[in-house]
């Protein structure tokens, strides 16, 4: 097959404009697929994720942004006495637009203890150290420092809420890449006077063998008849009902994706026949001189993923750079999904485009190899 | 006993309603290293008996033995495998690649047949001796005359030293005076490589070049009787059997191609 070669690269070389147009069409619609792909894990993980199996979020009742949402700090120390309850971490938070948005910045501020057990940060640029030593210190997650041109030292501005960036961490949650990390009482005074001994939310860890169910009814019941009424979820769910819409959307950008590979499908199999009605005589010599309609088969099936892989490569390397350095990620009510690169989606990337490769080139391929080489010879 | 044995062979054709046989219960023998030529009016069935022999075409009945191979009883894969092993085609288009060179287009049948890549080599650099056209191996087709490119055709057709070469019309497309240089070609091929071949031609004088002159008309073999000496082709001598050449190039051919 490899002795082909040549032939094969010559072939598509000399109808190079067609050529790159098809390639240059699989790679856009490779891009975009990847692109959804990315916020689809995104939000997989965000929901999936098994700590948050093991994790409950209580809010305000009929609260859902974190702008409105106000709990009495503490109810930690209530929450922490019930059974099931393995840890309580207080967070205050603040985000710049608590509707969907492509570039929302969300700060949580948390006791620091707190945060560095809580969560798995690798903190990759500055240190805890800087951190736990400024009031106003923010530890900024890799996306919003790439999206924002944050670097540690700098100052940072937003809203009425001012940090000094003590460091840039990544997150084995992708999500959280996207959020800003600071102390809590720094955060609940800029919130104004009257939110101090107040928090957004309650991250509740549970013991082993906890009911997560159990434990959040226990919680909700405790603070039925309080000042502040809650309503306790755990975290996925919490974050599947922030993000209905935006999974709904999400969901809706999978299938313009899909949509794009049907594109691609009907563009290199229409670039596969194009060839093929051009080489009919071609291949008819081709046969003549002894090649098996098999191995005709396979040369014009190698000549369609050719193209299609190629196409494929560039537009899911492009995504794959565009989701590295873009820091992107969509966010609503406080809630983030990352768009994050991933070794799954450039396999499912190279994938999709052999599998579309050879399907837009089998049909055109059957068609010339079971031509009868005296009609092919006639033609032309 | 023949290298060649064509067997009661009949083809039929539909068009619209009427069943036209251009091939009617033909035997035809034809022996190692002869040159059979075969003329007829146009829809004879000269092109469909080489199509026939030449396994690109399938009979309706009959048997065409080569080698002792029947062809006709060959899947179309292992029909394809024969072509690339024991038959060469003369195309009356040349046929060329249009995106190889000169070179490519000669090793094209090599790289169907298991050979190393420094024998296709030694291979293709005879056959472009052979035919005169080593000046031209990095050259593509549109960068040949016709004749030239017929010659690359016929290049490619005896490279991997077939054991029958079919050529249909093979000076159809060319002026008189390169007709005559790819005739004596032909003839050189044959009388001094002792290439066997059956070409299909409505030309008299190029149906004299070759040993023995056949006609079809009406589906039948009217003539199997060898020729008479043939007529003087483009400055060849008549009937020498070893003609002279006018290409100065065509002269270089090695011996002992085979």
């Amino acid at each position: 097959m490899f002795r082909f070669t040549p032939y094969l690269l010559k072939n598509l070389w000399r109808h190079r404009t067609r050529s790159l147009l098809t390639v240059s069409g699989a790679a856009v619609a490779l891009f975009v697929f990847c692109f959804v792909g990315a916020v689809q894990e995104g939000l997989d993980q965000l929901t999936g994720d098994r700590q948050a199996e093991r994790t409950l979020v209580v809010f305000q009742e009929n609260r859902f942004c974190p702008t409105t949402s106000r709990l009495p700090q503490d109810y930690a120390r209530r929450i922490a006495a019930l059974d099931g309850v393995a840890g309580v971490v207080p967070i205050q938070a603040y985000t710049n637009n608590c509707r969907a948005s492509l570039d929302v910045v969300v700060f949580h501020g948390m006791p620091a203890d707190k945060l560095r057990s809580a969560r798995r940060l690798e903190v990759a640029a500055g240190g805890w150290a800087a951190f736990e030593g400024r009031r106003d210190a923010a530890l900024v997650g890799a996306n919003v420092a790439r999206r924002r041109g944050l670097q540690p030292g700098a100052q940072f501005t937003i809203g009425e809420v001012s940090v000094y960036v003590a460091g840039v961490f990544r997150s084995a949650v992708a999500a959280e890449d996207s959020l800003i990390y600071t102390h809590l009482d720094f955060l609940q005074r800029t919130q104004g006077v009257e939110a101090t001994g107040q928090v957004t939310q309650l991250e509740v860890q549970l013991a082993e063998g906890a009911e997560p169910e159990s434990v959040a009814a226990a919680i909700d019941e405790t603070f039925h008849a309080g000042p502040v009424a809650t309503t306790t979820r755990g975290k996925g769910v919490f974050q599947t009902s922030t993000l209905a819409d935006l999974v709904d959307l999400v969901g809706f950008a999978r299938l313009l994706g899909y949509g794009c590979l049907g594109l691609v499908l009907a563009l290199v199999a229409t670039t596969t026949v194009m060839a093929v009605q051009d080489r009919v005589r071609q291949h008819a010599v081709l046969e003549t001189i002894g090649l098996r309609p098999g191995r005709l088969f396979r040369l014009i099936v190698a000549e369609s993923v050719l193209v299609c892989l190629l196409g494929g490569v560039v537009g899911t390397l492009l995504a794959l750079a565009a989701l590295e350095w873009g820091g992107l990620s969509v966010g609503v009510e406080g809630i983030t999904v990352a768009f994050r690169p991933s070794l799954h989606l450039s396999a499912l990337g190279l994938l999709i485009s052999l599998l579309v490769g050879i399907l837009a080139g089998v049909i055109p391929a059957w068609q010339t190899a079971r031509t009868r080489i005296v009609d092919a010879l006639r033609q032309g | 006993m023949a290298l060649v044995e064509i067997h009661r062979l009949t083809k039929h054709y539909r068009k619209g309603d009427e069943v036209l046989t251009p091939l009617d219960d033909v035997d035809l023998e034809i022996d190692r290293g002869e040159f059979v030529s075969l003329m007829g009016p146009s829809g004879s069935g000269k092109s469909t008996l080489l199509n026939l022999l030449a396994g690109i075409d399938r009979a309706d009945s009959g048997r065409i033995v080569v080698n002792g191979t029947d062809i006709t009883q060959l899947a179309r894969g292992t029909l394809a495998d024969w072509r690339a092993a024991h038959l060469g085609y003369i195309f009356q288009t040349h046929n060329l690649v249009p995106v190889l060179t000169t070179y490519e287009n000669v090793e094209l049948p090599l790289l169907l047949l298991p050979m190393s890549r420094a024998e296709r080599r030694k291979r293709v650099a005879l056959a472009l001796e052979a035919v005169g056209l080593t000046d031209r191996v990095s050259h593509y087709p549109r960068q040949l005359s016709g004749g030239q490119e017929q010659r690359v055709g016929i290049a490619r057709a005896i490279v991997a030293h077939p054991a029958i070469i079919v050529a249909d019309e093979p000076t159809g497309n060319l002026d008189a005076e390169t007709s005559g240089q790819i005739q004596l070609l032909l003839q050189r091929l044959n009388a001094e490589l002792g290439m066997t071949m059956l070409m299909v031609t409505h030309d008299a004088d190029v149906a004299a070049i070759a040993g023995r002159q056949l006609r079809l008309e009406r589906g039948k073999v009217l003539s199997g009787a060898p020729a008479e000496e043939p007529r003087e082709a483009a400055g060849g001598p008549a009937g020498s059997g070893r003609p002279h050449f006018a290409n100065p190039q065509a002269d270089d051919c090695p011996q002992g191609f085979e």
